[in-house]
């Protein structure tokens, strides 16, 4: 071993030892929190990992940046390769992949130089796009580009040094087995007539240039967004937005395990390991926000910024809580005890990330519509942090709008979030011939399906239409089903939402011990929340049905051909259907409605809005927003009632009757008269007399 | 300071109330119940005065049989330290006896103030708490909207028709809480938690003899639907015709 090779494996171990010692403080950090068993299902996690992380699934929704990043990462891959024989040739130079047999050796040339150019052209649109295109994501929650920057320049000069190497080398040795790299050997003809002492001088620079920058990137990453490229892997294994299990299911709170005192999180060390991780994995990117409806109807609401946040307050507290003081140490040294930017441990340890980071009025403005969950390429899943530190401000603190009040004492005593009475649930199906379960107990007959209604479709005089158009179709069908009536109380999605699990747990549990009773296998509802929750997130509980939403189980009964409709044609209409984000991205119930439509409507001309499926935009009642006024920016619903008649559509067509209030109030708002409609109304009108 | 408070179960005043066979009493079956309306912002008002004034004791009292322990519970996960239940198989028709059982219990409290709601938004007597003054010897402020207590001195606004009325008393005093004061809080689940190990103490309720009871509960008449007159201006003067005649409101 010569002393250069002896001196390069000194570097390479004590760059490998920072980087692990770096990695290990980090994942240090990770103790401090609560845990959550994400081990189950591995081959579903691997899988997302595959299409996600490998295949870039979700960074290719974005048609500019996507294929941008994407060569990028598929480049990082393949030149990764490259690197390691770099590394372990520059320590022992008699390594190289020479071995292998010389046609994939050929191929691996290629495939560096290849990649190396796609890189190369990859960053300086990123640099293009950054300096000049200024995409309004990139901008906000305090983000500088000085970092980004950072590390475009420092690919692009592992790029640019890996290419002089190369040619550096072939210029030296034209027959060399690396001849393959086809880019490289073009950059070496012209070099090849400088003098013998210059082309090995100028190898060694670029080579240790190289290698060098390679050791250095490796230790920025931990100080920097860059993480992400360690950390995003496992924190797409690890999270559940694509499953395994159906999406958007809120963790469990075991309300009676002994001992615990805190519910929900107020702090770092109160939120989950994979809370903490998904800070590691953010490279803020801003997918997230720019889709977020709060965000875009100006609201200080930023799902990057929770995570951003979350990031921030774990490396400040995290090292007080496991005893080292050195940063805190380090600041004062700087800065002066007390300065501005600098506090104390004790200060520090004072603080907590609601309320210092993230205040109250950010929190209740998220609709959980999940689109910031559907966009994030890294699986982040924001919700997870919103709704625990929602539970901790309504479990622990009792702190939340004051509107919301008497929406949780309604729901505590009348089983419903308006003060209805609970004996006027039924009232809607009067004299429409619509037998209750405990009547039908009573005469020994089950019917085929229990209709669960919901509170709106019980309360609201709007939706009220949209029961008796469903029961309508039913009957048409000659199904037999029946309700719950009295028996049918509030699913408790709202209250869950706005994180009072222990107002959830308590109507939850009352409906399944009703829905045991009745011995209910299989529920259809109109309501996407009722759907999600009952189908969704009372296993959780114990309660276990099939649960089947409106638009799905009309589709069927169309597709069987067993509602009879009208001869004629019906009207022609050009429909744009609004996508309710619990039907859609919570339970990929795209279709179905669609379909609906299109069977019930031989002429139908369907328009999309330009955000749509797994794009589409709330409507801003989900997520408890129904109950909470709406003080900031604008109106989410006025906004997306503006995106639905922009298609120019005659009729608007909803499956949930949450979407139902937002959607009209945004037309009505707006001065249209375009009438706006369940999916069910559009069959039920239909239907032969 | 230390206050006790006197809190009612109520049944829950948007149901659709039924008279039970008795004649004398509401069909309970399918009752929602609450603490009073009043009585959540007497409890409120309690436990603000002793977050803002310092060390404190706030007691919840209530007359009543064991189910009444239920609004104690909850006056208690708001953040009262400790709840007294005196214990009746059913609460008094007449105020008075319901007040001596009070005044019995709250004698040797040593309680700086004892509050009120205005009234019970079910029996609507608004007489309990003006009646443990006088037992007691107390000065009274009746239907209070605001309160400030400085220098063992209260001074208290009352709303009236129309007007207020600025109110001062020493203490001890008994005070009647109505509206304006802070509404009843939400009480957290770390505080449903707490409440659990906070003493409940059952003592039997000292009751005299009734000088009023209850004979006999009537429904109040149905209202009758309302009636579309007709549309348009053309019934506008048939409108201002029925206005004045039937309705007598012109």
């Amino acid at each position: 071993m010569r002393t250069e090779n002896a001196v390069f494996l000194l570097v390479l171990l004590l760059a490998a030892g920072f980087f692990s010692y770096n990695v290990q403080r980090l994942l240090s950090y990770l103790s401090i929190a609560q845990p959550d068993d994400r081990s189950g299902h591995p081959l579903v996690r691997l899988k997302n990992v595959i299409t996600v992380a490998f295949l870039q699934k979700k960074i290719l929704r974005d048609p500019v940046a996507g294929p941008m990043h994407a060569l990028i990462f598929w480049g990082f891959v393949v030149l990764t390769v490259g690197t390691i024989e770099l590394l372990l040739n520059g320590s022992f130079p008699a390594f190289s992949y020479a071995f292998l047999p010389s046609q994939l050796y050929t191929f691996y040339s290629i495939s560096q130089d290849v990649f190396g150019a796609l890189v190369l052209g990859a960053i300086a649109f990123a640099f293009y796009r950054r300096l000049v295109l200024h995409p309004e994501r990139l901008e906000g929650d305090g983000l500088e580009h000085s970092d980004a920057l950072l590390i475009l320049g420092a690919i692009a000069g592992l790029m640019v040094t890996m290419f002089a190497v190369n040619a550096f080398g072939l210029a030296l040795e034209p027959d060399s087995i690396t001849r393959a790299k086809p880019l490289s050997l073009a950059l070496s003809i012209p070099l090849r007539n400088l003098p013998t002492g210059l082309l090995t001088g100028a190898h060694a620079v670029f080579w240790w240039m190289h290698a060098l920058l390679v050791l250095a990137f490796l230790n920025y990453l931990p100080y920097s967004k860059h993480l992400h490229i360690v950390s995003s892997i496992p924190n797409v294994y690890f999270s559940n937005s694509q499953g395994p299990g159906p999406k958007g299911v809120i963790r469990f709170l075991d309300l009676e395990a002994e001992n615990v005192e805190q519910f929900g999180a107020a702090d770092v060390d109160q939120m989950t390991w994979k809370d903490l991780l998904d800070g590691y994995t953010c490279t803020e990117c801003g997918r997230c926000t720019s889709v977020c409806p709060a965000h875009l109807t100006g609201k200080v609401l930023s799902p990057r910024k929770i995570i951003i946040d979350t990031r921030r307050r774990l490396m400040e507290k995290a090292p007080l809580m496991l005893g080292d003081y050195s940063e805190v140490a380090h600041h004062a040294l700087v800065h002066g005890e007390g300065d501005e930017g600098s506090m104390s441990a004790t200060a520090i340890l004072e603080h907590r990330l609601l309320d210092n980071f993230i205040t109250e009025e950010e929190l209740w403005q998220c609709t959980t519509c999940r689109a910031c969950i559907q966009e994030c390429p890294v699986g982040i899943e924001h919700l997870d942090h919103i709704v625990d530190m929602r539970r901790n401000l309504v479990l622990m603190e009792s702190r939340f709008p004051p509107e919301v009040l008497p929406t949780f004492e309604s729901m505590e005593r009348n089983g419903s979030p308006w003060a209805f009475r609970p004996d006027d649930r039924a009232k809607w199906a009067d004299g429409l011939d619509i037998p209750t379960m405990a009547e039908l107990t009573e005469r020994g007959e089950s019917p085929e399906i229990l209709f669960w209604v919901g509170c709106m479709g019980s309360f609201d005089d709007r939706s009220k239409k949209i029961s008796v158009a469903f029961a309508r179709i039913l009957q048409a069908a000659g199904v037999p089903f029946a309700i719950l009536g009295q028996e049918e109380t509030c699913n408790g999605d709202p209250a869950r939402r706005m994180g009072n699990e222990y107002l959830y747990q308590t109507l939850a549990k009352q409906n399944i011990e009703t829905l045991t009773r009745c011995d209910v296998k299989t529920i259809v509802t109109f309501c996407p929340h009722c759907f999600h929750q009952i189908g969704n997130e009372y296993p959780q509980l114990g309660g276990n049905y099939e649960v089947i939403h409106h638009s799905t189980y009309i589709e069927r009964l169309l597709e069987a051909g067993r509602v009879p409709f009208d001869t004629d044609a019906g009207k022609t209409l050009t429909m744009a259907y609004h996508d309710s984000c619990y039907l859609g991205r919570y339970n990929d119930v795209y279709d179905a409605p669609r379909e609906t439509l299109r069977r019930a409507l031989p002429i139908v001309t369907m328009v999309e809005p330009e955000r749509t499926r797994d794009r589409g935009m709330c409507c801003g009642a989900g997520g408890g927003r129904m109950f909470m006024e709406e003080t900031q920016g604008k109106r989410i619903n006025i906004e997306r009632a503006e995106q639905l008649l922009a298609t120019g559509a005659d009729t608007l067509a909803v499956a949930c009757p949450f979407c139902m209030t937002m959607i009209s109030d945004g037309v009505k708002a707006k001065g249209s008269d375009v009438p706006v409609l369940d999916i069910s109304e559009v069959v039920a009108s239909r239907l032969r007399v | 300071m230390k206050i006790a408070v006197c809190i009612k179960r109520v049944p829950d005043m948007e149901t659709r109330f039924k008279i039970a066979a008795s004649g004398t009493a509401v069909d309970e079956a399918g009752l929602k119940y609450d603490m009073s309306d009043f009585d959540g912002y007497a409890v409120e008002t309690a436990l603000q005065l002793n977050e803002k004034q310092g060390p404190g004791e706030t007691v919840v009292i209530s007359l009543g049989p064991d189910v009444v322990q239920e609004q104690l519970r909850k006056a208690l996960s708001m953040g009262a330290d400790r709840a007294v239940q005196l214990k009746a198989e059913r609460v008094p028709t007449d105020g008075l006896v319901i007040a001596r059982a009070l005044a019995a219990e709250l004698k040797g409290g040593a309680y700086d103030l004892i509050f009120f709601g205005r009234q019970a938004v079910d029996s609507a007597n608004a007489t309990v708490g003006p009646m443990v003054a006088e037992l007691l010897g107390l000065p009274c402020a009746t239907a209070v909207s605001t309160l400030d207590i400085a220098n063992g001195r209260g001074t208290a606004r009352r709303d009236l028709e129309g007007a207020a009325e600025i109110v001062e008393f020493a203490l001890p005093a008994v005070v009647t809480i109505d509206e304006g004061m802070p509404r009843a809080r939400y009480p957290s689940l770390k505080g449903i938690m707490a409440a659990k190990k906070k003493p409940l103490e059952v003592k039997p309720a000292q009751l005299g003899e009734e000088r009023l009871t209850l004979e006999k509960m009537e429904l109040p008449p149905e209202r009758a639907a309302g009636r579309i007159v007709g549309e348009g201006p053309g019934a506008v003067a048939e409108l201002v015709r029925l206005l004045h005649t039937e309705a007598k409101v012109l």
